[in-house]
C-alpha cells in the first residue's frame, strides 16, 4: 500500500504541473506575437535580442500610417455588429417557431439548413464575384460582406438559439397564449426575458466567427469594405524585415476576440456542437 | 390565423434566404460547368461572356480530370484533413483527461488552451510560418543556428571534441516547398483546433459515470484499461461530433494555404479553383462542381454518424 500512496502522491503533483507545461505550450505562439511585436522592426530578426530588448510602441502608434488599421477594424467591427443583428433577427423567429410549435418538417429543415454549411464555399466563388461585380454592383460593399456573414452563420444562429428556446418550459409560452398575448408579444415579453442568456451567447460567438471569417471577407472586397483579415491576407510576405509592425497589427486585430472568446468558451461548446454536447 | 400558418411565416424568412444563397450561385457553377468561359482570350473573344453556344458538354469535366493539379489537390486534401483529425483527436483525448482533475490554476490553464480558437486563420498562418517556422529570422532559424554555434564551439575541447566534430552542421527546414508546407499547415491548423477538441472532451468528460470508474479501480483494472474501455466509448459520440466539425472547416480550408503556401506547389481543392478562376472559369466551376460531390460524400457519411445524436 505505502507504495500506491507514494506513486500517487508524486502523480499528484507532476499532474498539474503536466498540464501547465502544456497549456504554457499552446499559449506561446500567442505570447510571442505579443512579446514580438513590442520590439523594433530590426531587433525582431536579431538573435541577441530574442529574449532581452528595449520595449517600444512605436509599431502601435505607428499603425495608422503603416497599415491603415482603424480603417480596416472599423470595417470589421461594422461589418460583424450588424451581420450579428441580422442573424438574430432573422433567427429569433424561425428558431421560437421551431422550438414551440415543431411540425413534421422541422427536423429536415433544421438538417437541411446544417447541410447548407457544408456546401465548399470555393465552388461558388466566381458566381458570386459575376452577380455582385457584373450585376447586382455591390461588389466590395459594407451590404455584402453584411448579407454574406449573416447567410454563412444563419444555420448555426438557428441551431443555437433553438437548443436554448428547447429548454424553456412550454407552459410559460402557452400560458401568455391564454392571456391573449400576440406572438409578437410572446417573444419580445416572455421568450427574449426568459432566453437572454442563450441570445447573448448567440450573439457573441457568432461575432467571433464573423470577425474571424477569411474567405468571402477576402474575395468579395478589395478596399472600401476589405476587413481585418484581407489587411493581415495582403500582408503575407514581409521578408523578414516588418515582424515588429507586423506582430502589433495582428496582435491588435486578434485581441479583442480572444478575450472576447475567454467569456463564451462554454458556450461555445453548445454552439458549434449544434447542442449536441452541453 | 390559426395555429399552423404563424409558425410557417415565421421561419420563412431564413429558408428562403439561405435557399436563394444556396441555389443561386451553385446553379450558376453548374451552369458555367458545362460552357466555355474564360476571361480573357485574344484569339476566342466570343468564350469571354458566359453563353449557352459556347457549350461543351462535359469537356470541362474531362479536361479537369486530366489535370495533373485535381489529383494532386484532392489528394492533398484529404492528406491535410485527416493528418489534422488524427493529431487534434490524439492530443485533444489525452489533454482533455489530463486537465479534467481539479489542480490549482485549472481556470487559468483553460483559459491558455483555449485561446488559439480565436485567433483568426490569416493572424495565424502569418504567425507561424513567419516568426515561428522561419528557417532564418524565425524561432526555428534562430535555435538551429544556436545549437550548430553551441556544437561548433565544443569542437575546440581537446577530448570531447573529436566526438562533436562528427556531429553534422544542422539544416533549417524551410516551410515554404512543397511537402513541407503542407506539414507547416497541418501544426497550424491542429495548433488551433486542438483546444476546440479538448474543451468538447472536456465537457463530455463531466458526465461520465465516476462510480463506474471507481468499481473499476476497486476490480484492479490500470487506469490505461480503464481509458480504453470506460472512457474512449463514453466520448465516443464527442469524438464524431469533433469529427464532423473540422471535415466540414477543414475541406475548405484557404486561408492557411494561400499564406504558407502560394506558390510553393501545395494545394487543396479550394485553392485548385481559386487558381483556374484567375482565368478558365469553365474549368473552375468543373472542379467546384467536384468539391461539392465531395463534400457531399462526406457529409452523408458524417451525417449518418452522428444525425441521429444531433436530433435527441
Amino acid at each position: 500500500m505505502a507504495t500506491v500512496s507514494q506513486s500517487s502522491k508524486l502523480g499528484n503533483a507532476l499532474w498539474p504541473a503536466l498540464a501547465w507545461i502544456i497549456a504554457l505550450v499552446f499559449f506561446f505562439p500567442i505570447f510571442w506575437l505579443v512579446f514580438t511585436s513590442f520590439k523594433t522592426d530590426a531587433d525582431a530578426v536579431k538573435p541577441e535580442f530574442l529574449f532581452f530588448f528595449t520595449p517600444t510602441l512605436e509599431n502601435y502608434t505607428n499603425m495608422t500610417q503603416n497599415y491603415d488599421y482603424w480603417r480596416f477594424a472599423t470595417n470589421s467591427v461594422i461589418t460583424s455588429s450588424f451581420a450579428t443583428l441580422f442573424a438574430l433577427v432573422v433567427g429569433v423567429p424561425a428558431a421560437y417557431a421551431m422550438a414551440f410549435n415543431p411540425s413534421r418538417h422541422t427536423k429536415d429543415i433544421l438538417m437541411w439548413m446544417l447541410s447548407t454549411k457544408m456546401l465548399p464555399a470555393a465552388a461558388v466563388l466566381y458566381p458570386m464575384t459575376f452577380l455582385t461585380k457584373n450585376m447586382l454592383g455591390i461588389y466590395d460593399t459594407h451590404f455584402l460582406v453584411i448579407l454574406v456573414l449573416c447567410l454563412i452563420n444563419l444555420p448555426i444562429v438557428v441551431w443555437m438559439l433553438f437548443t436554448y428556446f428547447k429548454e424553456i418550459p412550454k407552459e410559460i409560452i402557452e400560458a401568455g397564449k391564454m392571456d391573449g398575448v400576440s406572438t409578437w408579444g410572446e417573444i419580445k415579453d416572455i421568450l427574449i426575458p426568459l432566453a437572454w442568456g442563450g441570445i447573448a451567447s448567440t450573439a457573441l460567438l457568432t461575432f467571433i466567427f464573423c470577425w474571424n471569417e477569411a474567405y468571402w471577407t477576402v474575395r468579395l472586397t478589395t478596399i472600401d469594405a476589405a476587413t481585418l483579415s484581407t489587411l493581415i491576407e495582403g500582408n503575407r510576405a514581409p521578408e523578414g524585415l516588418f515582424f515588429g509592425r507586423l506582430a502589433a497589427v495582428s496582435t491588435a486585430a486578434v485581441a479583442p476576440i480572444v478575450i472576447l472568446g475567454w467569456f463564451c468558451q462554454k458556450q461555445l461548446v453548445a454552439g458549434l456542437t449544434f447542442g449536441a454536447v452541453k | 390565423m390559426s395555429n399552423r400558418t404563424l409558425p410557417r411565416i415565421l421561419q420563412t424568412p431564413a429558408v428562403i434566404l439561405l435557399l436563394i444563397w444556396m441555389l443561386v450561385p451553385l446553379s450558376m457553377t453548374l451552369y458555367f460547368s458545362f460552357i466555355r468561359y474564360v476571361l480573357n482570350s485574344s484569339i476566342r473573344p466570343e468564350w469571354m461572356s458566359p453563353s449557352l453556344s459556347n457549350w461543351r458538354g462535359f469537356g470541362n469535366y474531362k479536361y479537369v480530370l486530366d489535370a495533373k493539379d485535381f489529383w494532386f489537390a484532392i489528394q492533398n486534401s484529404v492528406f491535410i484533413v485527416a493528418s489534422i483529425l488524427v493529431l487534434t483527436v490524439v492530443l485533444g483525448l489525452g489533454i482533455a483527461v489530463l486537465i479534467n482533475k481539479s489542480f490549482p490554476g485549472r481556470g487559468i490553464v483553460r483559459v491558455l488552451l483555449i485561446s488559439p480558437f480565436f485567433v483568426m486563420p490569416a493572424v495565424n498562418a502569418v504567425l507561424w510560418i513567419n516568426m515561428i517556422l522561419d528557417p532564418v529570422l524565425g524561432l526555428q532559424g534562430i535555435a538551429v543556428g544556436s545549437i550548430n554555434d553551441m556544437i561548433d564551439g565544443l569542437r575546440d575541447f581537446p577530448v570531447l571534441g573529436a566526438f562533436f566534430n562528427l556531429w553534422p552542421t544542422f539544416e533549417p527546414i524551410s516551410f515554404r516547398a512543397t511537402q513541407t508546407s503542407a506539414y507547416a499547415v497541418i501544426m497550424m491548423v491542429a495548433w488551433q483546433w486542438t483546444p476546440f477538441a479538448v474543451l468538447i472532451f472536456m465537457t463530455s468528460l463531466q458526465s461520465e459515470d465516476e462510480s463506474q470508474k471507481e468499481a473499476a479501480t476497486l476490480d484492479g483494472a490500470s487506469p490505461w484499461s480503464q481509458f480504453i474501455n470506460l472512457t474512449v466509448p463514453h466520448l465516443a459520440r464527442p469524438i464524431a461530433i469533433v469529427v464532423m466539425i473540422q471535415s466540414i472547416f477543414h475541406l475548405s480550408l484557404y486561408a492557411e494555404i494561400e499564406i504558407v503556401s502560394r506558390g510553393s506547389g501545395n494545394k487543396n481543392l479550394p485553392y485548385l479553383i481559386g487558381e483556374f478562376t484567375n482565368n478558365n472559369i469553365g474549368a473552375a466551376s468543373a472542379t467546384g462542381i467536384f468539391a461539392v460531390i465531395l463534400a457531399n460524400i462526406v457529409a452523408i457519411f458524417l451525417l449518418r454518424m452522428v444525425g441521429k445524436s444531433l436530433m435527441d
